[in-house]
């Protein structure tokens, strides 16, 4: 059962923004609802009002501009997964969206609230860092960009103040030459653990790898030093390092030990996953298969 | 029987106008922000067929169709159907005559206990109209959202399969079933 | 038994289940769907502590907010008997001076909606002293724990239990003793002996449908409408701790949403009746999910088994001790502790037994009924225990098997029924189901499994067939619908008895005061013992159709047969509306059949088995190295079952059995830390998804008409999850040399048994 709330449903990120002002921290905003309104439902959090933001049409819509994908922040899951141009353009994001929670979830849940709600049990953050994408809050004086690493602060606890609406996500295409896999490992109903990977190479030249670990620690977060032990190498020195590299990982994902698994299991499956998703991307950026590149313009 | 209490005040005082086709049939009603949809089916609409299970959108018992689009009664607010078009179970069948799922279902076992099976045939309903030729692979992806205890799935699977293979026939009686 | 005449017309068939079209529509009405006119709401105060003395309860705020009509402790209810227990009348209504569980009952609030009792209930504020609390076997077990129970009072609702043997100054509530031959001289006799230990966590039925109930007091009557799988039971308890007659008390019983075992005996009805009494309105009680996994759940298990074998595979000598972790109030733990007890040797021959198995209260949620009554965790240890004896005897775990099961006739244990199906040949079914033997891929693994289950025994069962003017029958039986298809199989049987077609036969819904005793919806006992009754009172139906008949047609009783709805012969042929119409002289009256079942009493647990259950497995893994991950390709369930009555539904309830199996087995855990239970809900237990479906999933029937039942039928339904833990266990033993003695098998518990696997190698 709910605690009661009223509805504030503003139509433009202008109206938002003053409703947050005047309302502080009695109001909420509210897009999908899906994790936000499970919380209430179980006493977490209380609110005298719910700002609905599904009634701004600035933060809907997806296009593609400049080589990136720009992504409204109530854009949910299943239009992700289901849009033939993040399909054709961004098919790891599109998969990865394919894979969230189950589909009543992706069909309400949006990529915004997922962001903001900060749940360290979650896919979208841990496979967008890898592709560098950053976030847009507007203010009442205008919009500034923040990189999604620092978005992302600790557990449920976002860069985003009080006088702020995060109104799109921004995701640029990759490289040439570059492929990106998201692999997860679950046991219970969120995601356990989630590693991406960003492979630029041509045969047997790994040029640049970046690497992104989520659910096991406070954050999702980017392993900039693994990323150094595997980049501008040979493919054989990559294979050999990459035990060594899966280990740094591990330690450097700073998992914590809850119900999906202890510390110690999931540092050593963030090795496992990234040693499985390096080889995946590798040779889909050698086939120049999935190459997520994105040419010209066009509305999702 | 219907629960009328939102005319005579809310905890808010806000009370929100809405209007929304159910199964067919269009109604008007008072609500208050705070009620789930879950709520204004079973309690103020009388339709009991949704269910409630775990209450936290991971079994799909409550699984109804809002446009089309497979969501979770439980957890979604009541007054985001409005203008909107609902299905719940009661509204699959055309008065005595089955949906090829339900019959489906009722021929291959696909249910015992039956609880999770309003939920679990609207679920289908929409995953086959998104794909109307799915593999088994894509049905399992889809439907991992519905949970059952009885049956174990296999039958809820088959169930599915044969009336993808039904509703494709009529749909172009020409073609032979496989 | 008499052979049949002619071909069975609907037994041995499939038809549509009676219920499917309501369920399918979503018009079938279950208990959470029901409303009574003028009902009201109620909620529940839970302790949050595990272990806590009550001092004092303020209920000033609670009682004055808006739609409170009533707030309720165990002192404004001390005009009945505030106690119940089907083993121990042990658990207060509502906790009296102490609370032994978080998520223990301790205030109700009732209201004019489920929001306001709910808002009111947080609106209380009780005092507690907070006691040390037991949550483990060790704790509950250890020379100085706390105990739960300081004096035990016997409920009398058992024959097998008239003898509890709880011992005094610990927290054992139950010790069940069995023994045969001498245990010494067994070991003296092994050449190699095995020492293994096993455990089985604590794990939740989650049936889609929580507990609800509805109770209405007045007129000296009560009605309840319960999710219960025992109306009569629940009937006797009400009856007892409110002094009203039996005649008086009436539970109706609607479809329930899934059971296995959470709904029985008594729960919440004497709770939602004594505050319906109070307030003087028909009051609902609907449990949260989170609230019904504080409600009920399966005992936890350790597992001791010491078995002395020959070297050529022979067992010798087994010594069981196990001790079955129950929860704050005794429920069945008792029985659970006996019946599964009893079957500690599995079903193979073993000259000497000597089986201990311990009930042990702890301060956590019940642990109640729950498929297959706590044989799975025996079989858990002694279906594992075989294969790690094979291993190294060197012998091939079938054939090791084959040595031991015992054969069709031989005894299991004096006094009782014999076995009574091909153990050898349903295992040699299920071996070759899975092609075992042949090779498989490196990282593949099979594993055979099999397992004995008493039912319960004896029991009674009565029922009536009415036939109405027009030929048309209904049933009235004690058996619930839960989901096993109860309602289209005992009507398939009187539709057979009776030559109608099944359109004809209706099985009116439990009802305690319309429907004849039955004891219970539960042991796979339905379909072969009300099935016995409702075709005995089929079969006294008959008899007086045959001799109206023979009266009317001027022919002799011998001519006569009953076919399409008549009886005919060769000097004509009435319908049976014919012959109901010339009898009474109008068109109306009926006649009425009666019938019963009444099981054996005697040694060694009180009741001689009508049946034995027995069920077997063979499963095939393949296990990811890397992760730990199991991935089960394919799995054979082989279900004894007699004769099927309606196939379809024996093969749907072996095929939930095993998912339900396959749930304890690698996923399902409730984890308690500080007496606290960590995951209550589905996002953190993890419930089997139609994602885990083996690649191929196939119940085989074993139909050798060699059951008491009708036509030879024998009880399953709990055979499919009995056998599954340890055939995947043994699978993945075969596939990765590792072998788990600790359920679930996670992946992160199958990677640290390789890695410690893999330590020990290289030592």
């Amino acid at each position: 059962m709910l605690p009661p709330f009223a509805l504030e449903e503003p139509t433009s990120v202008h109206e938002a923004l003053a409703l947050r002002a005047r309302y502080g921290e009695t109001a909420c905003l509210y897009a999908g609802g899906t994790e936000l309104l499970l919380t209430m439902k179980e006493g977490l959090l209380r609110y005298e009002r719910l700002i609905n933001i599904k009634l701004i049409p600035e933060l809907a819509g997806m296009a593609l501009e400049d080589g990136a994908l720009h992504i409204g922040a109530i854009t949910t899951h299943r239009m992700l997964e289901r849009s033939p141009v993040v399909q054709r353009h961004f098919p790891t994001v599109a998969e990865m969206a394919a894979h969230v929670a189950n589909v009543r979830v992706r069909e309400v849940g949006t990529l915004g609230g997922n962001l903001c709600f900060a749940e360290p049990h979650a896919d979208p953050g841990t496979l967008l860092l890898v592709y560098d994408a950053s976030v847009a809050l507007a203010q009442q004086g205008g919009t500034h960009t923040l990189a999604l690493e620092q978005f992302f602060v600790g557990p449920f606890e976002v860069a985003l103040a009080d006088d702020e609406i995060l109104t799109a996500i921004r995701v640029p295409a990759l490289p040439a030459h570059t492929a990106a896999v998201y692999l997860k490992y679950g046991l219970l109903e969120r995601p356990s653990v989630g590693v991406a990977v960003a492979v630029t190479a041509l045969p047997d030249q790994v040029q640049e790898v970046r690497i992104a670990v989520g659910c096991v620690g406070p954050t999702p977060r980017r392993l900039r030093d693994v990323e150094g032990l595997l980049s501008q190498k040979e493919l054989p020195e990559v294979r050999a390092t990459l035990d060594a590299a899966g280990a740094l990982a591990g330690s450097a994902a700073d998992a914590v030990t809850d119900l999906h698994g202890s510390a110690e299991y999931k540092a050593y499956l963030v090795g496992v996953l990234l040693r499985r998703a390096f080889e995946r991307a590798y040779q889909q950026a050698i086939r120049g298969d999935v190459g997520d590149t994105a040419r010209g313009r066009g509305t999702a | 029987m219907t629960d009328n209490r939102a005319h005579h005040g809310t905890a808010t005082g806000q009370v929100l106008s809405i209007h929304v086709t159910v199964n067919g049939h269009a109604h008007d009603v008072l609500i208050e922000p705070y009620l789930t949809l879950i709520e204004l089916i079973r309690d103020r609409l009388g339709l009991t067929g949704t269910k409630k299970s775990c209450d936290m959108q991971v079994c799909g018992a409550c699984t109804v169709l809002l446009n089309g689009r497979p969501v979770s009664a439980c957890t979604m607010l009541a007054f985001e159907a409005r203008h909107a078009s609902l299905l719940t179970i009661e509204g699959l069948a055309q008065g005595e005559a089955l949906h090829p799922i339900q019959e489906a279902f009722i021929e291959h076992g696909g249910l015992q206990c039956g609880f999770c099976t309003p939920g679990m045939i609207l679920a289908a309903k929409a995953l086959l109209e998104e794909n109307p030729a799915p593999t088994e692979e894509e049905v399992k992806h889809y439907m991992r959202g519905n949970l059952c205890r009885c049956t174990g799935y296999k039958r809820i699977l088959e169930s599915i399969m044969v009336a993808a293979r039904r509703l494709a026939q009529t749909h172009n009686p020409g073609v032979l079933e496989t | 038994m008499e052979p049949s005449a002619s071909p069975l017309h609907t037994v041995g068939t499939s038809p549509q289940r009676l219920d499917a079209r309501e369920k399918v529509t979503g018009r079938a009405t279950f208990i959470s769907d029901l409303r009574v006119p003028g009902m009201v709401y109620t909620k529940l105060w839970r302790s949050p502590l595990p272990h806590a003395r009550l001092r004092a309860i303020d209920t000033t705020a609670a009682a004055s907010a808006p739609g409170v009509l009533a707030v309720l402790t165990a002192a404004d209810l001390a005009d009945c008997d505030r106690y119940f227990g089907p083993a121990y009348k042990d658990q207060p209504i509502l906790a009296i001076d102490r609370v032994r569980y978080a998520g223990e009952p301790v205030v109700a609030v009732v209201a004019h909606s489920e929001r306001e009792a709910a808002e009111a209930v947080t609106l209380l504020e009780v005092d507690l002293e907070e006691l040390p609390a037991v949550t483990t076997l060790d704790e509950a077990l250890a020379p100085e724990a706390p105990l739960l129970h300081e004096t035990l009072r016997p409920a009398g609702h058992f024959r097998d239990l008239a003898n509890l043997r709880p011992i005094a100054g610990t927290n054992i509530c139950h010790h069940f003793h069995h023994a045969r031959g001498a245990i010494d001289q067994g070991f003296a006799e092994a050449e190699v002996i095995f020492e293994d230990m096993f455990t089985f966590p604590m794990v939740h039925h989650y049936s889609m449908e929580p507990h609800v109930a509805i109770a209405q007091v007045g007129n000296d009557q009560i009605t309840v409408w319960a999710s219960t799988q025992h109306p009569f039971p629940v009937r006797k308890e009400l009856a007892e701790m409110f002094g009203l007659p039996l005649a008086r008390v009436q539970v109706i019983v609607p479809y329930l949403g899934g059971a296995y075992g959470n709904k029985s005996y008594t729960k919440i009805e004497p709770l939602v009746v004594a505050l319906a009494r109070k307030v003087g309105c028909p009051v609902r009680l609907a449990l949260t999910v989170e609230e019904s996994f504080k409600t009920v759940r399966r005992a936890a298990a350790r597992v001791r088994l010491k078995t002395g074998v020959k070297r050529d595979g022979t067992i010798v000598a087994r010594q069981c001790t196990a001790h079955y972790q129950i929860g704050a109030y005794a429920d069945v733990g008792p029985r659970v502790a006996q019946k599964a007890g009893y079957t500690a040797g599995g079903p193979y021959r073993i000259p000497h037994l000597h089986i201990d198995t311990y009930a042990v209260y702890s301060n956590t949620v019940n642990s109640v009924a729950f498929r297959g009554y706590g044989v799975p965790q025996l079989a858990w240890a002694y279906e594992s225990q075989m294969d790690i004896m094979a291993e190294r005897l060197g012998l091939d775990p079938l054939d090791m098997r084959l040595k031991n099961l015992l054969r069709r006739g031989e005894v299991f244990a004096p006094g009782d029924l014999p076995i009574d199906a091909d153990l050898p040949g349903d295992l040699r079914r299920a071996a070759a189901a899975i092609g075992w033997g042949q090779p498989l891929p490196r990282g593949r693994g099979r594993g055979l499994a099999c397992v004995i289950k008493a039912p319960l025994a004896p029991s009674v069962a009565s029922a009536l067939v009415r036939m109405h003017a027009d030929g048309s029958v209904t049933l009235l039986a004690g058996t619930v619908e839960m989901g096993q298809g109860a309602r289209t199989v005992l009507s398939q049987i009187v539709a057979e008895e009776l030559a109608l077609p099944l359109r004809w036969v209706r099985l009116a819904q439990p009802e305690s005061g319309t429907s004849p005793y039955d004891q219970a919806t539960s042991s796979s006992r339905s379909t072969t013992l009300v099935g016995l009754a409702l075709q005995a009172a089929a079969r006294d139906l008959r008899q007086q159709l045959l001799e109206l008949a023979a009266e009317q047609l001027q022919t002799h009783i011998a001519h006569l047969t009953l076919r399409d709805g008549g009886v005919e012969g060769p000097s004509g042929r009435l319908s049976y509306a014919e012959i109901i119409a010339q009898h009474f002289g109008l068109p109306g009256g009926e006649l009425i059949g009666r019938g019963g079942y009444r099981g054996e009493r005697g040694a060694p647990l009180g009741g001689v088995a009508p049946f034995w259950e027995v069920s077997l497995a063979a499963a095939e893994v393949e296990v990811d190295e890397g992760t730990g991950q199991v991935q089960l390709h394919r799995y054979i369930s082989i279900a004894d079952v007699g004769k099927a009555i309606h196939p379809q539904q024996c093969e749907a309830q072996e095929e939930g059995g095993v998912m339900m199996g396959i749930g304890h087995t690698l996923f399902e855990e409730m984890i308690y830390q500080d007496g606290q239970l960590l995951n209550p809900g589905l996002l953190d237990y993890r419930i089997p998804t139609i994602t885990d479906l083996p690649g191929d999933l196939r119940s085989i029937l074993v139909e050798n008409a060699d059951g008491p039942g009708p036509h030879g039928s024998k009880g399953i339904g709990e055979s499919g999850l009995m056998p599954t833990a340890p055939a995947i266990a043994n699978a993945i033993a075969q596939a990765i040399r590792v072998r788990l003695t600790a359920l679930p098998l996670t992946p992160e518990r199958v990677w640290q048994a390789m890695r410690g696997a893999q330590a020990h190698r290289t030592a």
